[in-house]
Formats: structure tokens, sequence, C-alpha cells
């Protein structure tokens, strides 16, 4: 099956400054990627490589085969993208912005306006739909911009921080938005994000970048065992009760776990035991935890090189 | 370039006409340069004419319009009529397709940068020839509506003057050069030099201020006429037309080659 996107040895340099070093990855149609790293990482230079906006400095990349570089109109015709840079004209009202995209992307004019419609209404612009996108708030904005993307009915949605700079009622209007596109079969999804606990919920695999280099790449658990970050085996036991092996910390006993499944026998010994476990649980590395542990790692290598 | 366009470029040209439309100083250029330069300026010069007693228009005026327009015209009002109608009319008239050209390409191409609307634009489903054209086309389009209807509004001016005046209608072959060959090629460049000086703009506005060197070439044209060293004919304004047109090409194939997604989003 083609990959929905692929890219390997993929590098950008922009005079003396190296944007993305070797970037190598390939997605699957219908996963849901999360492509994390700290502002001015290469995630942005990444989209815009994958949608032709760009041009490589060194080797290729593909969306559904095709190359965004000779191709960028039919990688388009399979793409939404929102980036932060690419805007709506001001002067335009909603409508009229969706409307005209709409066509661009093939549809009749009658069409294209009732696709408008209806996505003005699942987004909640509505009532703004004849204002004009420039008078739009940011969150506004914001989600016209996903409904853009959305006009064409994409198999695939490269979203750059789409609820960067938003309050938290809109930025969960725009999640929402995404969970519902990432549920649907065979939409694709490429999300670039600092929200890693929505990353999590949301994102199959993920890709860590630092300083325009791919650090990791894989999903959750794979990544966890990269970074070394174990789950933990978590206890709530009785008043002046003790578990050999464990930490306590606040009130819990805590061990770190080689495999997970350690831990029904972990909970078997302990009843044995006698002790009375009120609390029991698996605790699982988050995302969070797995991602500082690979930039801070790379923070850290940084600071050495410097000081040696 | 060919036309006709497809439904997707009609909808950048119907969206950039909008656009224009929308900003006020490019709108205000569009409608007021045709209205000075075609009818309130010709109208007050041939209201001039019609009204100062013959004895008081002064001896340089005469001179003047004795040695311009040549043997077409027998009494001074008649010779200073002419004058309006062959020599200043051309003038103004070539600037409102620059003019208006370069403003609507200025909103067009610069506008969109300024906005962030063009990477939006490089995003949809078109080809960046497709762009190109429709955008083009519809500065052209515009361009050709403001020209159609500063020639009514000329033509209005000089049909009652050559009524009053009983003087002959301005329109000669030298207009017939002017405006099916010389307007249309102005309009291009003018297109075309705000495209090649769209990266270097920061904004509409000073885009639009960049439009001033093309009115050079304009004033250049006339120059020869006025100093007497090139007779006003239309051969002259064909070979005029012929430089154009070599410009146009060579600008057009330059303006195509840098009109690349990395050179506008620059």
């Amino acid at each position: 099956m083609t990959e929905a996107v692929f890219a390997n040895g993929l590098s950008k340099r922009y005079g003396e400054r190296l944007a993305l070093d070797r970037l190598s990855l390939s997605l699957s149609p219908g996963s849901v990627f999360g492509f994390l790293g700290p502002n001015g990482a290469g995630k942005t230079t990444t989209v815009k490589l994958l949608t032709g906006l760009l041009t490589p400095t060194e080797g290729a990349c593909s969306v559904f085969g095709l190359d965004p570089c000779r191709e960028p109109e039919k990688v388009h015709a399979l793409c939404g993208v929102v980036t932060e840079s690419a805007r709506l004209y001001p002067q335009l009202s909603g409508l009229e912005n969706l409307s005209f995209f709409g066509e661009l992307c093939g549809l009749p004019r009658a069409a294209a306006r009732e696709r408008a419609e209806s996505l003005l209404r699942r987004l909640g612009l509505w009532e703004a739909a004849s204002l004009a996108a420039g008078a739009y708030s940011t969150g506004m904005a914001q989600r016209l911009s996903l409904a853009r993307a959305l006009m064409g009915e994409p198999k695939l949605l490269f979203l750059d921080e789409p609820t960067s700079g938003l309050d938290p009622e809109s930025a969960q209007a725009v999640n929402e938005l995404i969970a519902a596109q990432a549920a649907r079969e065979g939409v694709t999804v490429f999300l670039c994000t600092h929200q890693l606990r929505y990353a999590q919920d949301l994102c199959s695999g993920y890709g860590i970048l630092h300083h325009g280099t791919l650090l990791a790449l894989g999903d959750l658990s794979s990544l966890a065992e990269q970074a070394g970050c174990h789950s933990h085996a978590v206890f709530r036991l009785g008043q002046g009760e003790v578990l050999p092996g464990f930490s306590l910390q606040e009130g819990f006993f805590r061990r770190p776990l080689r495999s997970e499944e350690e831990m029904p026998a972990l909970v078997r010994e302990a009843v044995q035991a006698g002790l009375h476990v009120y609390e029991a649980r698996l605790e699982r590395p988050a995302l969070e935890d797995v991602y500082f542990r690979f930039v801070g790692h790379e923070e850290g290598g940084r600071a050495d090189d410097t000081s040696a | 370039m060919t036309l006709p366009l497809d439904s997707r470029e009609w909808a950048i040209v119907r969206k950039d006409l909008k656009n224009v439309w929308h900003t006020k100083m490019a709108r205000l250029t569009i409608l007021l340069v045709p209205i000075l330069l075609c009818l309130v300026l010709p109208a007050v010069y041939v209201t001039v004419i019609a009204l100062v007693p013959e004895e008081e228009l002064a001896a340089d005026a005469r001179e003047i319009a004795a040695l311009f327009a040549g043997g077409e015209a027998d009494t001074v009002r008649r010779l200073l009529f002419s004058m309006i109608g062959q020599m200043l009319g051309p003038l103004f008239f070539l600037m409102v397709p620059l003019l208006s050209s370069t403003t609507a390409a200025a909103c067009s191409f610069v506008g969109e940068r300024e906005h962030g609307t063009m990477e939006t634009l490089l995003l949809a489903p078109v080809t960046l020839r497709q762009i190109f054209r429709a955008k083009v086309a519809a500065c052209f389009l515009l361009s050709a509506v403001v020209e159609l209807v500063s020639l009514l509004f000329f033509s209005a001016v000089m049909a009652v003057g050559s009524i009053v005046l009983e003087a002959p209608f301005y329109f000669n072959g030298n207009w017939a050069v002017l405006v099916f060959l010389l307007c249309p090629l102005f309009t291009v460049l003018g297109i075309i030099f705000m495209v090649l000086v769209s990266g270097k703009s920061k904004n509409a506005m000073e885009a639009m201020q960049t439009s001033s060197y093309l009115v050079l070439p304009v004033i250049l044209l006339f120059v020869g006429q006025f100093s007497g060293l090139f007779p006003a004919g239309p051969l002259y304004l064909l070979i005029a037309a012929a430089l154009a047109a070599a410009a146009d090409a060579v600008l057009l194939r330059l303006a195509s080659r840098a009109f690349t997604p990395e050179k506008l989003l620059r």
C-alpha cells in the first residue's frame, strides 16, 4: 500500500542554518501522527516540504506516492493544511472565504457554498458567516482555517500548531474537530503540536524533532522503552504497612517494572502477604515524560558539548 | 498565456476583483484616475478653449498649438483643441492602464503576501501557472474596463468640444494604435512589473509607489513629440508598441520564472 507520507533523508538548509537534517519517516494511511518538538525544531519546515511550499536541499518526500515539488496541486487535492502563516482573506467574509476555496477544490459554486455553510455550522461560526474574516477573533480565525482545510474533504490533514494562541474553549472546539476527523476511516492526520497530553490521547505514533534532527520515532511504548521510561507499580496500603523493594512517595509505594507482565504477580503477592491493598495501579509513562527525557537529554548533550 | 480560463481560474479572478474593490486605496485610485485624467482635465481644458476670447489666448499658446497640431486645424481654438486630442489626451490616456494595472497588481500580488494569504492560495489544488494566469487576467480585465470607461469619458468630452468648436473628432490612426495596441501592452507591462517588484516590496502601498518608474517611459514616448524630434504618427506609435511587446515578452518570461512558492513566500 502507498504510504500516506514518506520522507527519506529530507533536509532543508537556509544559508548556513540547517533547518531539517536527514528526516526519514513513513506513515501509513489512516494513522494519526504527532510531530513533537520545541519552537524552531523544524516542524513547520517539514510540513512546508511535504506540501511543496519548499524545495528540499537534499533527500526526497512523497504524499500518497506524489512528489510535492513536481505535482503540488495533486498533493493539495488530497491534503488539507493548516499552518500559522496561512491566513484567510481579511476583507472577505467567512462564507466567501470558504466558498472560494471550495471552488478551488473543484466544487461547483452552489456546492462550494453549501459545504461552506455546513462547515461553518459545525464549527460554531454560522453567526459570523457574513462577517469579514479580518474581524474574527484568533480562535474564530483558527476554526475558519480548519474549515478551509476541510473544504476538499482531504485524505490527509497537516495541522501545524492548530491550537496555538487559542483560549481553552476555542482550543477544545478545534481539538474536538480534529478528533472527529482522525476518527473518520482512512483519514491520516499529521499533527504538529505542543499539547502533549492532547497528542497522547489522539495520536497513535509520534516523532520527536529537535534542532532539525528526528530524535525518536514510534508509538508511545516503544518511545518509552527507547527513553528508558518504565511503567511503575503503585500501591496504597493500610496504615503502617510496607512493601519491600518499593519506595514510599506521598503515601504511595512505587516501583519501576521491567515489564507490565510483573503487575498481576505483585498484586497477588501483596494480598497473600495479608496487606490491606486499598489501591493498586499500573502507571504508564506519559508522553510528557518521554518527550522531556529525549529533549532534555539532547539539551544536556548540547550543553556538555558546549562546555567541553 | 492563452485564454479562456477554467472555473478555478475564474474563481481566483472574481476573488481578486473583489479584493481590489475592498481595498480603499486601490478603489480610490482606480475610480479617480480615469475621472481626473480623461474627464475632468480634458473638460476643463476644452471649456477654457471654448470660453476664453480668442484674442486673449496667449501668443505662446498659439505658437505651440501651431507647431504641434500641424495643418489639421485652422484657428487657435481648433489648434489648441487638436493639441489636447492628439498630444495631451494620449499621454493622459496611457497613464490610465499603467496606473490601474499596477494598482490592481499591487493588491493582487503584493497584497496577498502582505496579508499572509499567498501561502493559503499556494496550498489550494491549483497549479502555479493557473494562479499566475488568473491573477494576470484579473488585473488585465480590470484595467480593460477602466480603459473603456476612460475612452468613453474622453470621447464624450471631445465630442462636445468638436461640436462647440466645430473641429474634427479626435479619433484617428494614432488613437487606434494607442487604444488597441499600446494600452493593452502597457497594461501587461504594468502587471508584470508589479509581479517582479512584489518580492521586494513590503506592502501594496510601497509597490504602488514603485509604479511611478513606469510612468517615465510613457512621458519619454511623448517627449519626442513635444520636442519636435519625432513625428507624431501611427508608425512612431507602432514602433513604440513593438518595443513594449518585446519588453512584455522578456519580462513575462522573467516573472513566470520568479513565480515560485519559495520566492513568493520569502
